[in-house]
């Protein structure tokens, strides 16, 4: 089993509301000492170095697991997960076949079992059969499973009339409908926000009013059925506009059972960088073409993705969200993809970032960047999306608790690394940050009192 | 880029019966992908170089070896037949040796995939290659793999930086004064599906002409913004879906394709709606000036957005267009080769 002694490191322990200086212990797997320093004791050590906190819960990762396992496979998707600092993963169904049935996340079990990972995998199912959009999966089968809410990702719910089926069925059963908000019939053949550059680009818009609309329609009719239905729950993944926000903002001050969450590139990339610039967000002016930011070819299919990366006012608006607490989490959507179906032209190229072991160092640039405190991120990567599984799938409390078994990652602020193919775990390199230096090196993480992955530590 | 910009400059005109890599001339492009990131003294160039390819077809015998022992493939994934041919005459007219692929009868319909498709095109000893793709950006994922010179000739509805040259030069060469600086420019149709209207906004832009965006508002999505962000950064264009506001004292009329699928796509009720509104007629071109030239990048719907008494009227460049792609084409392949200079294959 694991031991750890970390000293004079920045401790976050979200659920606690507490950060400061302190120790850890970990013996034989568990939290054995916590122990908060002050006075001298805590000279020299401040929230740019060395940091412990709770292990990270993806609510929205993708890893192939049945059906595409070139692009992923449980097993390399666990470890990669690892490497970004996350203990717990949420999976999506889309798969082949799709998870609409508890034979396939039989199937996942028992892959992450055989991975030996400790890192733990958790499944969504789908809403419809074979995630075809016309009828309802066997949603009460796939709860008595353990399916943690069921979504069609990749693609919204087909119509008004499933929503509203699927968001009392599984209300009932005590789970969210989590919805990828995109109204199909707005978004036919769109390769790219649309916005000053899809129109330079020649590339074919997809809205903000696509997301927006399935939005206010998921909110329109929540807000009726929680009246029948007051344990029914709506999650809206990936959010990625201002005006979705807006909405949800509203949604949640009326008192609506909603929650969501926005994703690292949906945060800090801007569609600027399908033109070939490669500022952050909050450096971005949108029109790159007339101040001299692009620096790289145009058309990088690593960035094609659903929804798209937006304008610099709607990666702004997903910061204030996550601020505000409008957004409950931080989510990888972690979209591995073969090179055969990614190194292609781009409006070819399959959709999706591989994301989930760039997620801590993308979303510290926003740190860095000052625009959201270190504490308010790890919370959407712990406490945050802790609260939207709820307490039947996180049953211990997500912070520093003595004896506990350790569920919890070290990363170093003051050391970056460089995303690179090779560095990636995930077989899907897919990633825009290729070649790029992110800080915030995760040196260890530690998933239910086992060691997942560790770098420059050594341990006993 | 602003209006000074446009300053007379020296341009060394090269002397194309001899090979580029003799000449020192201001290309420094070794692709030619879009028109965006090419200054004005560069498209300059091309004009002049243009002129002189002119004289060359002007000749008896209309062929310089200038290009000799360079090879250019063409490499279409759409149909076309001027553009591709006027590109392998401007390659012939040039010495060049000249390899057609179309994508229907390669190994890209038993699914090879572009990456694939251009190293085998590389190793099979091309220097230029010439690609036009349904995708926009193709071309860019071509360059990122080829080591020679890529030029787009039409990617999806993002560019077409020959044609957009070859407009230019075909208005220079007919305005009064020799410039369009100020003239009423006027492209008429579905601007939103066009690469050829996107390459004219840079070139034209730059040149500073007074341009119009005009076609139904369903297939002018987006300009409106783009015309916003141009004005900002000294390039300024006009966008209307009045087609009398437009042609109004309109000196030069460039009417667009239309193609059936729009109507599928719900942005037109019909073509005998669109002909109706939008139709290029000698009754609309008389709200322009006496004399105003009328383009088209072709190929043409004759009857929907132009009328066939227009398209073969005195007024019409439309056949100039095409003559003038030649010695166009001719001058880009020869600046590119040079820019990318010989024995490359050797050299490596």
């Amino acid at each position: 089993m694991t031991d750890l002694d970390i000293s004079r490191a920045w401790l976050v322990d979200p659920a606690a509301g507490r950060e400061g200086p302190g120790d850890i212990v970990v013996r034989d797997g568990i939290l054995e000492s916590v122990t908060w320093l002050d006075g001298a004791d805590a000279d020299g050590v401040d929230d740019r170095g060395v940091v412990v906190a709770p292990g990270f819960i993806d609510l929205h990762a993708h890893f192939r697991e049945p059906g595409n396992e070139d692009a992923e496979t449980i097993a390399s998707g666990l470890a990669a997960a690892a490497h970004g600092g996350f203990t717990t993963v949420c999976l999506m169904p889309n798969t082949t076949p799709a998870l609409d049935d508890p034979a396939v996340l039989a199937g996942i079990r028992a892959a992450a079992d055989a991975s030996g990972s400790p890192v733990r995998a958790l499944a969504y199912g789908t809403v419809t059969a074979g995630r075809g959009g016309e009828t309802l999966a066997a949603l009460g089968e796939l709860a008595d499973a353990g399916v943690v809410g069921f979504s069609d990702d990749g693609a919204g719910v087909g119509s008004a009339a499933l929503v509203r089926s699927a968001l009392a069925y599984a209300g009932a059963l005590g789970l969210p409908l989590v919805d990828h908000a995109e109204d199909a019939s707005q978004t036919a053949g769109a390769e790219a926000n649309d916005g000053f550059v899809a129109t330079v680009l020649g590339l074919c818009g997809w809205p903000a009013a696509a997301e927006e609309v399935a939005v206010a329609r998921d909110l329109a009719i929540l807000a009726e059925v929680v009246r029948d239905v007051p344990a029914a729950r709506l999650h809206l993944t990936h959010v990625s506009t201002a005006g979705s926000l807006d909405l949800i903002r509203r949604a949640k001050a009326a008192g609506l059972p909603v929650t969501c969450d926005i994703t690292p590139h949906h945060l800090a990339l801007t569609d600027e960088w399908v033109a070939g610039s490669r500022r952050w967000a909050w450096d971005a002016t949108g029109d790159p073409w007339s101040d001299g930011a692009i620096t790289t070819a145009a058309y990088a299919s690593s960035l094609r993705v659903n929804p798209p990366l937006r304008s610099a006012g709607d990666a702004a608006a997903c910061r204030e969200a996550l601020l505000d607490g409008t957004a409950d989490a931080v989510a990888t959507d972690h979209a591995p993809h073969t090179a055969v179906d990614k190194d292609v032209e781009f409006g070819l190229a399959a959709n999706g970032i591989s994301g989930i072991e760039t997620a801590l160092g993308v979303l510290l640039a926003v740190v860095d960047a000052g625009l959201i405190p270190l504490s308010r991120a790890i919370e959407a990567l712990t406490t945050g999306p802790a609260a939207v599984l709820g307490t039947r799938f996180v049953d211990r409390p997500v912070g520093l608790v003595e004896g506990e078994p350790a569920d919890l990652v070290v990363f170093d602020r003051s050391d970056s690394w460089t995303v690179s193919a090779d560095a990636l775990v995930s077989k899907g390199k897919n990633s825009p940050v290729i070649g790029r230096q992110l800080s915030g090196r995760v040196l260890a993480t530690i998933a239910n009192g086992r060691l997942a992955h560790e770098a420059a530590l050594e341990f006993s | 880029m602003t209006v000074s910009d446009r300053a007379p400059v020296a341009i060394e005109v090269p002397i194309v019966d001899s090979p580029p890599e003799e000449q020192a001339v201001g290309w420094s492009h070794r692709h030619l992908l879009d028109l965006d990131v090419v200054s004005w003294p560069e498209i300059e160039l091309v004009m002049r170089t243009t002129d002189a390819m002119r004289e060359v077809l002007a000749r008896p015998i209309a062929k310089v070896p200038a290009l000799r022992g360079r090879s250019v493939t063409i490499l279409f994934y759409e149909a076309s037949t001027r553009t591709r041919v006027s590109f392998e005459v401007a390659a012939k007219n040039l010495s060049a040796d000249v390899v057609n692929i179309a994508a229907a009868s390669s190994s890209v319909s038993k699914g090879e995939s572009l990456v694939d498709t251009v190293r085998t095109v590389e190793a099979l000893g091309a220097d230029l290659l010439v690609i036009r793709h349904a995708v926009s950006g193709a071309p860019y994922l071509a360059a990122e793999t080829f080591r020679g010179s890529v030029v787009n000739g039409g990617d999806g509805w993002h560019a077409h930086p020959t044609q957009a040259l070859l407009d230019l030069y075909t208005m220079r060469s007919r305005l009064p004064g020799g410039s369009v600086e100020g003239r009423k420019i006027v492209i008429l149709g579905d601007v939103l599906h066009s690469r050829v209207a996107r390459s004219n906004i840079w070139s034209l832009t730059a040149a500073g002409a007074d341009l119009w965006l005009c076609g139904p508002a369903t297939l002018l999505r987006g300009f409106e913004a783009w015309a916003g962000r141009g004005a900002a950064a000294g390039r300024r264009f006009h966008v209307t879906s009045s087609v009398d506001e437009a042609l109004r004292d309109a000196d030069v009329v460039m009417a667009l394709r239309i193609q059936r699928e729009r109507m599928a796509s719900g942005l037109l009720p019909s073509l005998r709606e669109y002909a109706a509104r939008y139709g290029l007629t000698s009754a609309r071109l008389a709200l322009a000036r006496p004399g105003a030239l009328v383009m088209h990048p072709g190929p043409m719907n004759e009857g929907v957005e132009i009328a066939p008494d227009v398209a073969a009227g005195t007024q019409s460049l439309i056949t100039e267009q095409v003559t003038n792609g030649v010695a166009v084409r001719m001058a880009l392949l020869y600046l590119l080769a040079g820019a990318v200079g010989p024995g490359r294959r050797a050299a490596e």
